[in-house]
């Protein structure tokens, strides 16, 4: 299991097409993904539950890896909360 | 309803909507029918599971098919942003708290698919109704369309990927989506109960060509698929199962227009000047980036009037922050340069209802426009930075609607003065002066003009609200609306009063309503000394055909006598006449040679009243 602690830099926050692109991403992976904030966990690979999460600009969330290409998933997923989903700067 | 829509034989019966796209086009109406999906509980026995589970599948991946099509022409005519909504909405049929808990819950209830998913999507949509987080509340649209998609799906109804080409769309009203899968099939018109000149299926219809009239209140009750329908998008008008004579009127109308199209081109690459070389400027009221193309196409000098709302409505309007504001802005206004772009600040309210915005009693008279911007900083702040680091790109304009006071006007004027600090602060830069005016629609502001045109940059009126504050009619209700007289004379004196105070103070008066891109009205405006017209870009040709037909001076007796008239009938009897002897005018064209010729709006009403 991996765990990675990740700040949502980008400006509108967890908004329909990052959720998206969360979910796209998670799904090419065969591990588990939970992201957890404010000790509430939801299921990364679930669209609905991403947009639940509501995380805006600042929020902290925690990044739960779990499965054989957990590595591969986490940096994937991590690197989406980096560039910040690609908006535009 | 009845008021609007006469029995002239049997089965003929004419409606009276507003025009939103230019156009005739005659063929079989194709009704589309979203009412609220009703959904009904049956118990299946154990052997039926299986194969209840079967049909769940198949309706998922045909609404899989579905949703990947919409995305794909979202992507291509509106761009990422609005295609990521329909992505997310194809992630949810798949998602584990749908897909598993609808299969789960067959499975173990054993009952119908189309009660589990309805029962599902319930519970999460009345879990987001219940969220203090607006844009959870806002997704709930969202999950209303999957779990529609999904039980018309499993019931297999024809939907409407399977509309045939070459019919008239007959709706109640039609979602971004509807119209985004439409482009695809060649259609050949949109007529909709509901709607304005601004609604998606109008700002689509103008951008992809294809004649629209909307408002066309109770049409969708009286028409069946496969019904002949005569579809007028120059006078806001659909005949329903026309009689022989209105179909052979018809058919002669659509040939001529089709060569009026084909002579237009003649006229997009001269100036709009009248015989004796006074020049006006035609702009374009656009409100896509798509939709760029057209100015070239049409001849618009510019943009008169950039309706940033869509911008907002595609995305939801905490979603749009201002580094993609100015992505956006910044692509319009390289493109538009050396003209000036015309950006309205998001003008909220009244018939252009935001989830944001609560639903008050009286739209119109109540919270929108300027007065939503001055109480939300964070909508108004983030789109008046990025307008003005738009302007270090090329001439910008900024636009301020529904302006009610001076005072109010002044309150906006610091915190721009506020912004413009913060972004010299910031070391960005931008345009220190650019031009800022306000839109003339109420007639308070219309009334004072002289006053406020101390203060302001230029004056854009704004004649469709104009005219319904100053008529005190809603055009959207039945019961009224054909007391709308866009010509009548105490509208046109309130913009004489505001075109004479502009220039009494140097400033540049621009109309920006649909009386900008009538012919009709075209004359009386000029004559009126009106600087610009801004018109959705296929109007402007007409209008500049008009201008080159005539000499200033008698545009300004025109407008002098019509400045007279004691109502709206007189202004358009006297300018139809006016434009008859002038050889212009795209109804006296369309109609010549018709028992009715020269009276075109007379024509509409005594139809109406007959």
């Amino acid at each position: 299991m991996i765990v990675r602690e990740v700040v949502v830099k980008n400006k509108s926050g967890l908004h329909t097409r990052p959720a998206s692109m969360i979910v796209r991403t998670a799904s090419r992976f065969k591990s588990d993904f939970f992201i957890e904030k404010d000790g509430y966990e939801i299921n990364g690979k679930s669209i609905i539950g991403v947009m639940t999460l509501a995380a805006e600009p600042g929020a902290r969330l925690k990044l739960i890896f779990d499965g054989e290409d957990e590595e591969e998933a986490a940096e994937a997923i991590v690197a989406l909360f980096e560039q910040g989903f690609g908006e535009i700067e | 309803m009845e008021q609007r829509s006469i029995q002239a034989e049997a089965q003929e019966r004419i409606f009276v909507g507003i025009p939103a796209a230019p156009g005739i086009a005659i063929g079989p109406a194709y009704l589309f029918n979203k009412g609220e999906v009703v959904v009904e509980a049956r118990r299946i026995s154990e052997t039926e599971v299986a194969a209840e589970l079967d049909r769940f599948e198949q309706a998922v991946q045909r609404a899989e098919r579905d949703l990947d099509k919409i995305s794909s022409v979202a992507r291509e005519k509106l761009g990422e942003e609005s295609a990521s909504v329909f992505e997310a909405q194809r992630l949810m049929l798949r998602d584990e708290s749908v897909y598993d808990r609808i299969r789960e819950y067959i499975q173990t209830h054993h009952c119908n698919a189309d009660y589990a998913v309805a029962h599902v999507l319930d519970e999460h949509i009345r879990r987001l109704e219940a969220s203090n987080n607006t844009y959870l509340r806002e997704r709930v649209a969202d999950l209303i369309d999957v779990k529609e998609r999904l039980i018309r799906h499993l019931r297999r109804e024809k939907l409407l990927s399977a509309v045939d080409p070459e019919h008239i769309i007959v709706a109640e009203n039609l979602t971004a989506a509807d119209v985004v899968l439409f482009s695809r099939r060649g259609i050949l018109g949109c007529a909709t109960d509901h709607g304005g000149p601004t609604s998606h299926v109008s700002i689509m219809a103008r951008a992809l060509g294809v004649p629209a009239v909307v408002s066309l209140h109770g049409l969708s009750d009286s028409v069946q698929t496969g019904d002949l329908v005569i579809l007028d998008g120059i006078q806001g008008r659909v005949v329903v199962n026309p009689r022989p004579e209105t179909l052979a009127l018809y058919r002669t109308r659509q040939e001529r227009y089709r060569r009026l199209l084909q002579d237009q081109q003649h006229l997009i690459p001269l100036p709009a000047e009248t015989l004796d070389r006074r020049r006006f400027i035609l702009r374009a009221n656009l409100e896509l980036i798509d939709e760029l193309d057209l100015l070239k196409k049409f001849g618009a000098e510019g943009i008169g009037l950039f309706r940033t709302e869509v911008l907002f409505l595609m995305r939801g309007p905490l979603d749009v922050s201002e580094d993609y504001q100015l992505h956006v802005y910044r692509q319009i206004v390289e493109r538009v340069k050396p003209h000036p772009t015309t950006f309205r600040l998001l003008d909220l309210g009244g018939d252009k209802m935001l989830p944001i915005a609560h639903r008050e009693h009286n739209p119109f008279l109540g919270w929108r426009g300027l007065r939503v911007l001055l109480d939300r900083p964070e909508l108004l702040l983030p789109q008046l930075r990025a307008l003005l680091r738009a302007s270090a790109y090329g001439p910008i304009r900024i636009l301020v609607p529904m302006v009610t006071a001076l005072d109010e006007y002044r309150r906006f004027q610091e915190v721009l003065e506020d912004v413009k600090a913060e972004l010299r602060a910031r070391g960005e830069p931008f345009d220190e002066a650019v031009p800022v005016g306000i839109m003339v629609e109420v007639p308070s502001v219309a009334l004072m003009a002289d006053l406020f045109a101390e203060e302001v940059d230029f004056f854009s009126i704004g004649t469709n609200d104009l005219t319904q504050y100053t008529l005190a009619v809603d055009r959207g209700n039945d019961l009224v609306a054909q007391l709308y007289e866009a010509l009548h004379p105490a509208v046109l004196r309130l913009v004489k009063h505001t075109i004479d105070a502009g220039h009494r103070h140097g400033i540049p008066v621009s109309l920006c309503g649909e009386l900008a891109g009538d012919p009709q009205a075209t004359p009386i405006l000029a004559g009126m000394g009106l600087d610009e017209f801004s018109a959705a870009p296929p109007y402007l040709p007409e209008v500049k055909r008009v201008i080159r037909a005539m000499q200033f001076r008698e545009a300004q007796e025109l407008a002098e006598q019509a400045l007279q008239c004691h109502t709206a009938t007189e202004v358009a009897n006297l300018v139809n006449a006016w434009l008859e002897e002038h050889g212009c005018g795209l109804l006296q064209y369309m109609q010549a040679d018709e028992p009715t010729a020269g009276n075109g709006r007379a024509e509409a009403s005594s139809l109406q009243e007959s």
